[in-house]
């Protein structure tokens, strides 16, 4: 049997199971053993999943103390031995990860979106030279395999329900030097990662980029963008698609004049049904679609509208 | 005050050319620290990357612009370093040198892993945080600096004891100024300081790809293609191909 650490972060309701996942992936034939470890000690929905879910005692440690989270998580592995260590590539997950892999002096890949079995050996893949490549990394020398997995990559497979052993961990938080003050909501959009539908706008309709709106809202979906929009001011980095953006796995992935680079592809994971209008049937992200519309992208937003009020 | 700042020189991918440049949230943590020195004359800023000694030129650049002292770490046996071994090696340097407070970027564009500094963190038992939008001058100037942090949905605002390690984001857009007209052909070479390892002392296997516990086992480029494809014209009959696609899977009701 296997033994596998998990990392967890309260806010996201699928991320357990889909870094489950991850672990069933990675020991496809063996059993795997499951130890839980919230980065935000107040975990509560993801509780069933593991064979133990493991709280701090004591005093609550936040997320951003990073420093005594990596000391729980070293602890636990001094326990257990873990063959394993998967932690999310949030903004939290990928301060602790760098933290625990030097305790433990073990490799650790960041970011990793893909898993293969080459020559016997786990290959973790990911993004090289800013997305123009993939690489695929082993690890090297002793210890457990580490990885921080972004979310959204690893859709669950199942739900895989467990009695779980909730087990309080006795700990001595030592000083952290940093102390929360406050915090404000940045200006609310809703996250595009959450759309089962995306009209995606890129170069092509850069002029008419609020024209997007409409379709968003006649397919219930929300608008995207490629990093084109974005950097050209007219959209928000919160929105952007692909590699320096957000990795999405909608049902219905609409890209109107976008042409596909690596880049943006990166940020397209397990989309269902994906339609490119674009006036060149050449670019890239034609060759991934469903359905290609030749043809200008605003005059096919009018003529869709128009057939669907019909 | 003193201020370290950890650089990294790093293709300009946006130009797709093999000039190299100031990694962009390296630049903005280090156009803080100039900011910090115009309002603080006597703070010392020592710029400090692990590099091939190529970056000379854009090392004395920096010089030019009011940094007193660059280290430039370059050694042969350092090459192909992963974040494992470059964050032993820099943490080497800086358990010998004295500072307050070490910037760095959040993240950089070719190594794109974001490990480095909150490695080092550990390593030099610091607080650390990454994603930082801005850093309040006059509680930093005091030693007790406020920082703002981007989390995703929302912004956090912490104070950090110094010393630590503050890895600023280029969303913060401190810009680094030009160079004056009058330093532009300044002789700096007597501010940089080159370290090898035999001042650093690793063993050959510690270091470089020898000793990195991560290896890059092979580089691809990603294939898609989907077996069945609808092609259309932007057209009524294209239109109504779509249409009944988007009514066939659910989307319209
Ligand atoms: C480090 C790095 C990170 C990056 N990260 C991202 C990222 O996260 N996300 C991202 O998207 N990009 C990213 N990029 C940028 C990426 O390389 C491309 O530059 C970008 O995706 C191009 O956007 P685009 O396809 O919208 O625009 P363009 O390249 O301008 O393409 C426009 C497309 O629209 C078509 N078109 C033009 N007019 C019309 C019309 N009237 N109707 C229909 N079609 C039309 C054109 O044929 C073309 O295919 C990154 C780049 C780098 C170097
Ligand atoms: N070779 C290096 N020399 C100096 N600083 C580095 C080096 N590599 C990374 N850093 C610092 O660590 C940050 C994160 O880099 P990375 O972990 O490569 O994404 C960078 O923005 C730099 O501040």
């Amino acid at each position: 049997m296997k033994k596998c650490l998990v990392l967890l972060e309260n806010n996201q309701p699928n991320l357990p199971l889909e870094l489950l996942e991850v672990a069933h992936r990675i020991f496809e034939k063996s059993s795997v053993f499951t130890v839980g470890l919230p980065l935000d000690s107040q975990i509560a929905s993801s509780a069933e999943y593991f064979d133990v879910l493991v709280h701090a005692e004591g005093s609550q440690i936040p997320a951003y103390d990073t420093a005594n989270i990596a000391l729980i998580a070293a602890k636990l592995h001094e326990e257990y031995g873990f063959d394993c260590i998967i932690v999310p590539a949030t903004n939290y997950g990928r301060m602790v990860a760098p933290r625990l892999a030097m305790r433990l002096d073990v490799g650790l890949v960041a970011d990793v979106t893909g898993l293969e079995q080459v020559n016997g050996q786990l290959e973790m893949i990911r993004p090289a030279y800013s997305g123009k490549l993939f690489a695929g990394i082993v690890k090297k020398g002793m210890g457990p395999l580490m990885m921080t997995i972004r979310p959204g990559v690893f859709p669950a497979a199942t739900n895989p329900f467990k009695t779980t052993q909730h087990r309080v961990f006795p700990f001595q938080r030592k000083s952290s030097g940093i102390t929360f003050i406050g915090s404000r909501e940045k200006p609310a959009t809703k996250d595009i990662r959450d759309s089962e539908v995306l009209i995606s706008g890129g170069g092509g309709v850069l002029e008419h980029f609020s024209r997007l709106q409409d379709l968003s809202e006649a397919l219930r979906g929300q608008v995207s963008a490629s990093r084109r929009i974005v950097d050209s001011g007219v959209a928000s980095r919160k929105i952007q698609v692909g590699q320096s953006g957000k990795t999405v796995s909608p049902r219905l992935y609409i890209a109107l004049g976008i042409y596909g680079s690596v880049q943006h592809m990166e940020g397209l994971k397990n989309v269902q049904h994906l339609i490119s209008v674009n006036i060149d049937p050449l670019a890239p992200i034609c060759s991934l679609a469903d359905v290609v519309v030749v043809g200008d992208a605003v005059d096919f937003i009018d003529q869709l509208l128009k057939r669907i009020q019909r | 005050m003193k201020i370290v700042c950890l650089i990294k020189f790093v293709p300009d991918v946006e130009e797709d050319s093999t000039n190299r440049i100031l990694n962009p949230d390296d630049a903005c943590a280090l156009a803080y620290a100039l900011m910090i020195k115009r309002r603080n004359p006597e703070t010392i800023i020592e710029v400090v990357t692990m590099a091939p000694r190529t970056v000379m030129g854009h090392l004395e650049d920096l010089l030019r612009l009011n940094v007193d002292l660059a280290t430039l770490i370059s050694d042969k046996a350092f090459g192909g370093s992963d974040t494992w071994a470059t964050t032993r090696i820099l943490a080497r340097y800086l358990q010998q040198t004295n500072y307050d407070v070490i910037l760095t970027g959040t993240h950089s564009v070719d190594g794109d892993t974001a490990q480095v500094p909150s490695q080092l963190a550990e390593i030099c038992d610091l607080p650390q945080m990454s994603n930082i939008l801005a850093i309040e001058a006059g509680s930093f100037l005091a030693g007790k600096p406020e920082i703002e942090v981007d989390n995703d949905s929302s912004i956090q605002t912490f104070q950090v004891e110094l010393p630590a390690i503050l890895s600023v984001h280029k969303d913060s857009s401190y810009k680094l100024p030009y160079v004056a007209y009058q330093d532009l052909n300044r002789d700096v070479s007597s501010q940089v300081r080159v370290l090898t390892n035999l001042e650093l002392g690793f063993l050959p296997e510690e270091v470089g790809l020898e000793g990195s516990k991560t290896q890059v086992n092979r580089t691809f480029v990603q294939k898609w293609s989907k077996e069945e494809k609808l092609i259309v014209q932007n057209d009524e009959d294209g239109i109504e191909t779509v249409y009944g696609y988007l009514k066939k899977n659910g989307f319209l009701l």
